[in-house]
């Protein structure tokens, strides 16, 4: 209908204007590409001096890591290169890039200093031979290295993609071990991409789904300590913790934290009913939020703090609900045949991830806020537990594997379906949350 | 801590348990019920004792994929739970309710809240008074069995009365 | 903030210009940010916990090797590594932005990286040695357009051999590791993923018709079977014959310029620049972003320098019309670098061209 109408415009300026007819620009449309990785090139970092070499090397691998495991790029190995860096300031020699296809081109430098490290870098285009954004330095100290890395690694991503960064996050998960039916399960926290793994608590008692905080400064999280579930608040940084006060002789489970980090949403067990309840964490004082017989739990709120998206089965099977954030009525948004649990709100508010079970499979997939437009990314013995990474562009989950001898790991994939892969811990994992991008 | 000592009652429970079922017959083979003379306190022949509950009375109800409705076997069960827990009234109880695998974690918790709150319930209403039952769901996380088949899965869909003390009188 | 504005403005300055001037000229120094980090060391963090998580080394021999190292460094960090953490180069606000960091601005632009950006000089840069050989040029082929399913060359083209099979080392599910590589599957209009083509017999998607309707077709696509057909582009045809139909009745005796192309002839055109319209690294924004190109090109088919532009853009955000153009431009550019194969005694009719770029149908959706 469109192009209909654009033929006719175009028509009609010919009439208007026949004698130029043919003297105008060559105008075409082209609405059909190509999907593939793009090809870019990270040459070693240049090294200020000896003491510099290692990081130049490490910190080169990490950013080429970080792309690389996006599924968005590819990296084009040293071995086909033409040009060496040698210097940060030399001109690029786009000429040996363009011949073996390196679409984008990083160049840098790392020098250091006593414990001082520091990075520059630039991003260009090579084919167009323009720097893409300006030239940019870190700096920060030597064990630093990886975030400074990871650092590099979000603005060329970022420049090239015009997606948000992601790469200097750290994620929270439950790392587990031993056969199923005596699983120790410990808090955990690491980078993103598997490295810097640091445990928050032992496994004397089972623990469950961390949250951080919008901030990334606090972790709420699930454990037994005291023979029942109890939610607990734990300072990141001090590694301290607190027990966060519901009625004697029920179970809290299931929280996480408003956008403004001031409250949390969390499920809610008395009599066998679970219910939705919030709690001023300035107060401790909690409201009930739904008051059903039903289960209602996995609650996230929307972004803007307006909404909760969580998981009831009053309709008989544990389904998708949207209510107000101050409770009240709620409206279905999953319909699809299966189970559905575990909503999570992007970040960016359009969609909502969740798990489906369906036929004795699991999916970690993604719909509408009203529904509309569900997709699923994964299919396995089982799925679960979708986080958002802070830029809404993937999805890290749990997958656990069938049988005796199951175990369970941390997954992402790429919110197209594409792109699923491992998240490398020392021993199992379970429970992701993606903490927010750090400063 | 609260919970160690749990884990470490539940566990002597279950060792004493599994001595005694090595060799039943030295044990019980004059008859668990009421014969004195042989009786070991604590074995599962003693009526008394927390492993006959757990082994003779059946400590155990088992529920249908994702129900949390008592069976009439269940029932029967939980009959027996309620008679002797009525005898002895020195006990008091922690149901556990736990689900199979094949669902969400945070849905099985509460899922596992229902079961043992429906097992709870029951014995309520045969007499037992609720103040000697509390209930805990531990969801999928403490399988007993751990195969990925419905034979395990039903045997993982359970309430568990577990009795968590004695003498509080 | 202050110093945060003003190098957004810059940014935006200088965006803007690059944009209206397709980077002709560069004549300010490169600028170059500086920020710090503050990064709480991974020792730093080990000390932390480790005054929290010790009781429980005798659990689990297994773990007990994050233990170890905290124990050594327990004592000193504190002492030598925390400081950083609040010194006072560390740390500069709360929520700093990347860019924001006064000195920033002007450590970088050294001199020499002046001269820098203007090696786009064509001619000494083509005297280097090694000149884009034609193998090692981005052919066409090792693309996997849409109409290119059954050149299946990928694995012949130099830069596709060290492609990794993006493959799950472990835990990969097959058909996903394929996605790499295979032409068919990426060129496939809609994404396949995991769920919905593993064998099991799961549904793919809630039966929803309404919300997918063409949704279960991905593979029955035989229409992207051959090569460059100018198949996909009935709306163009039609407008095409329109446009020439128009052009006859108006009477092309007028033009000076020899006749038009014909549709074969724009048709190849645009093949020939979609194949390398590489949409995969678009942020979801840029892909709903419609850019329209202008850029001139010399008798010989190649894109005359700095005549590459951004015209119009429209949706998805002004923030994301920049990566999308920047696609449309690597498009442009690396398909004509060996110059486009247009009929020479039509050159006035092809010596302009306005390209709409349009990833309606090659979106995430």
């Amino acid at each position: 209908m469109m192009k209909l109408l654009t033929s006719l415009f175009v028509g009609l300026t010919l009439l208007a204007a026949p004698v130029h007819a043919q003297s105008g620009p060559l105008r075409l449309e082209i609405d059909e590409g190509i999907i593939e990785p793009l090809p870019f090139a990270v040459p070693n970092f240049v090294p200020d001096g000896p003491a510099a070499a290692q990081y130049a090397q490490d910190i080169s691998r990490v950013i080429v890591s970080d792309l690389t495991g996006t599924g968005l790029f590819r990296e084009i190995s040293a071995d086909a290169f033409i040009s060496r860096v040698s210097s940060f300031d030399a001109p690029v020699q786009f000429p040996d890039w363009k011949a073996i296809n390196a679409q984008a081109l990083v160049t840098g430098a790392v020098n250091v200093s006593g414990k001082r490290l520091t990075v520059r870098f630039r991003v260009w285009d090579v084919f167009s031979g323009q720097e893409l954004g300006n030239g940019l330095q870190f700096a920060g100290t030597t064990d630093g290295w990886r975030r400074m890395a990871h650092k590099v690694a979000d603005q060329v991503y970022s420049r090239i993609t015009g997606e948000g960064a992601y790469f200097d996050s750290r994620v929270a998960f439950v790392s587990e071990s031993g056969p199923k039916d005596q699983r120790r399960k410990r808090l955990a926290i690491m980078d993103y991409d598997g490295a810097n793994v640091q445990y928050l608590t032992d496994s004397a008692a089972i623990v469950l789904a961390p949250r951080f905080s919008p901030s990334g400064d606090r972790l709420l999280y699930t454990s037994y300590e005291t023979g029942q579930p109890r939610i607990y608040l734990l300072d990141v940084g001090r590694v301290q913790r607190q027990e966060l006060p519901t009625e004697a002789g029920t179970m809290s489970f299931s929280p996480r934290f408003s956008p403004d980090g001031r409250s949390i949403v969390y499920s809610l067990s008395q009599g066998g009913n679970t219910d939705l309840w919030k709690m001023d964490l300035a107060t401790r004082q909690s409201v009930r939020l739904t008051n059903t017989p039903a289960i209602e739990t996995a609650p996230s709120y929307s972004p803007d703090g307006s909404q909760i998206v969580f998981e009831s089965d009053r309709s008989g099977s544990p389904q998708l609900y949207i209510m107000p954030a101050t409770g009240g009525e709620a409206t279905r948004i999953s319909f699809g045949q299966g189970r559905y649990g575990t909503p999570v709100w992007s970040p960016r508010g359009d969609l909502i991830a969740f798990t489906k079970q369906n036929k004795g499979r699991f999916h970690i997939g993604v719909m509408r806020t009203n529904g509309d437009e569900e997709r699923l990314l994964t299919a396995s013995f089982l799925d679960e537990g979708p986080t958002w990474s802070p830029n809404g562009r993937v999805i890290m989950f749990t997958r656990e594997t069938q049988g005796a001898s199951g175990r369970s790991a941390l997954y992402s994939v790429d919110i197209s379906g594409r792109n699923l892969r491992p998240v490398r811990t020392p021993d199992g994992g379970s429970d992701p949350s993606w903490g927010p991008l750090q400063n | 801590m609260n919970l160690l000592s749990k884990i470490a009652a539940a566990g002597a429970l279950t060792l004493i348990a599994a001595c005694s079922n090595n060799d039943p017959s030295a044990l019980g083979g004059a008859g668990g019920a009421g014969a004195n003379g042989t009786l070991v306190p604590g074995s599962p022949s003693d009526p008394r004792s927390p492993a006959y509950f757990q082994q003779t009375v059946g400590d155990r109800v088992l529920f249908a994929v994702n129900q949390s409705t008592l069976s009439p076997q269940a029932q029967t069960v939980l009959q027996g739970q309620a008679d002797w827990l009525l005898a002895n009234p020195d006990f008091v109880a922690t149901i556990e309710g736990h689900a199979d695998e094949q669902g969400t974690r945070e849905y099985n918790l509460a899922l596992g809240a229902r079961r043992a709150n429906a097992a709870r319930e029951y014995l309520i209403s045969r007499g037992v008074a609720g103040n000697r039952l509390t209930t805990v769901s531990y969801g999928k996380e403490r399988p007993i069995e751990i195969c990925s088949t419905e034979e395990c899965y039903s045997k993982n869909r359970r309430a568990v009365t577990v009795l968590t003390g004695s003498t509080l009188g | 903030m202050d110093t945060g504005t003003k190098i957004s403005a810059i940014a935006h300055v200088s965006l803007i210009g690059w944009a209206l001037f397709g980077g002709t000229f560069r004549s300010e120094p490169l600028p170059m940010a500086v920020q710090d980090i503050s990064v709480v060391s991974a020792e730093q963090f080990a000390a932390m916990t480790a005054q929290r998580n010790a009781p429980e080394v005798p659990a689990d021999p297994a773990d007990l090797q994050p233990p170890a190292e905290p124990d050594e460094v327990e004592t000193p960090a504190p002492t030598a590594e925390q400081p950083p953490e609040s010194e006072p180069v560390a740390q500069p606000e709360p929520e700093p932005e990347p860019e924001i960091e006064p000195e920033a601005v002007e450590i970088a632009p050294e001199p020499e990286l002046i001269e820098q950006p203007p090696t786009l000089e064509e001619p000494e840069v083509a005297a280097l040695p090694v000149p884009p050989g034609p193998e090692a040029e981005p052919s066409p082929a090792d693309k996997i357009a849409p109409e290119q399913i059954a050149p299946p060359p990928p694995e012949a083209k130099p830069d596709d051999i060290e492609t990794p099979p993006v493959s799950l080392e472990d835990g990969a599910e097959t058909q996903q590791e394929q996605q790499d590589q295979t032409a068919p599957e990426e060129a496939a209009p809609e994404i396949v993923t995991e769920a919905e083509e593993v064998d099991d017999p799961a549904p793919r998607t809630s039966p929803r018709p309404r919300v997918r309707p063409n949704r279960p077709a991905p593979p029955p696509e035989p229409e992207v079977a051959e090569t460059p057909e100018p198949a996909p582009s009935e709306p163009a045809q039609s407008e095409q014959a329109i446009n020439d139909a128009l052009a006859e009745a108006l009477g092309n005796g007028t033009e000076p310029s020899g006749p038009p192309l014909t549709s074969g002839e724009k048709d190849a055109m645009r093949v020939a620049v979609s194949r390398c319209w590489n949409v995969g690294s678009l942020s979801t924004d840029a892909l709903q972003t419609v850019v329209v190109v202008g850029f001139s090109l010399t008798p010989d088919g190649k894109v005359v320098g700095g005549s590459l532009r951004m015209l119009d853009s429209s949706g998805g955000t002004s923030a994301s019309a920049k990566q999308a153009y920047e696609a449309a431009r690597r498009a442009v550019l690396r398909c004509g670098a060996k110059g486009y194969d247009l009929p020479a005694d039509k050159y006035s009719q092809w010596q302009d061209i306005e390209i709409t770029f349009n990833p309606e149908r090659m979106r995430i959706k």
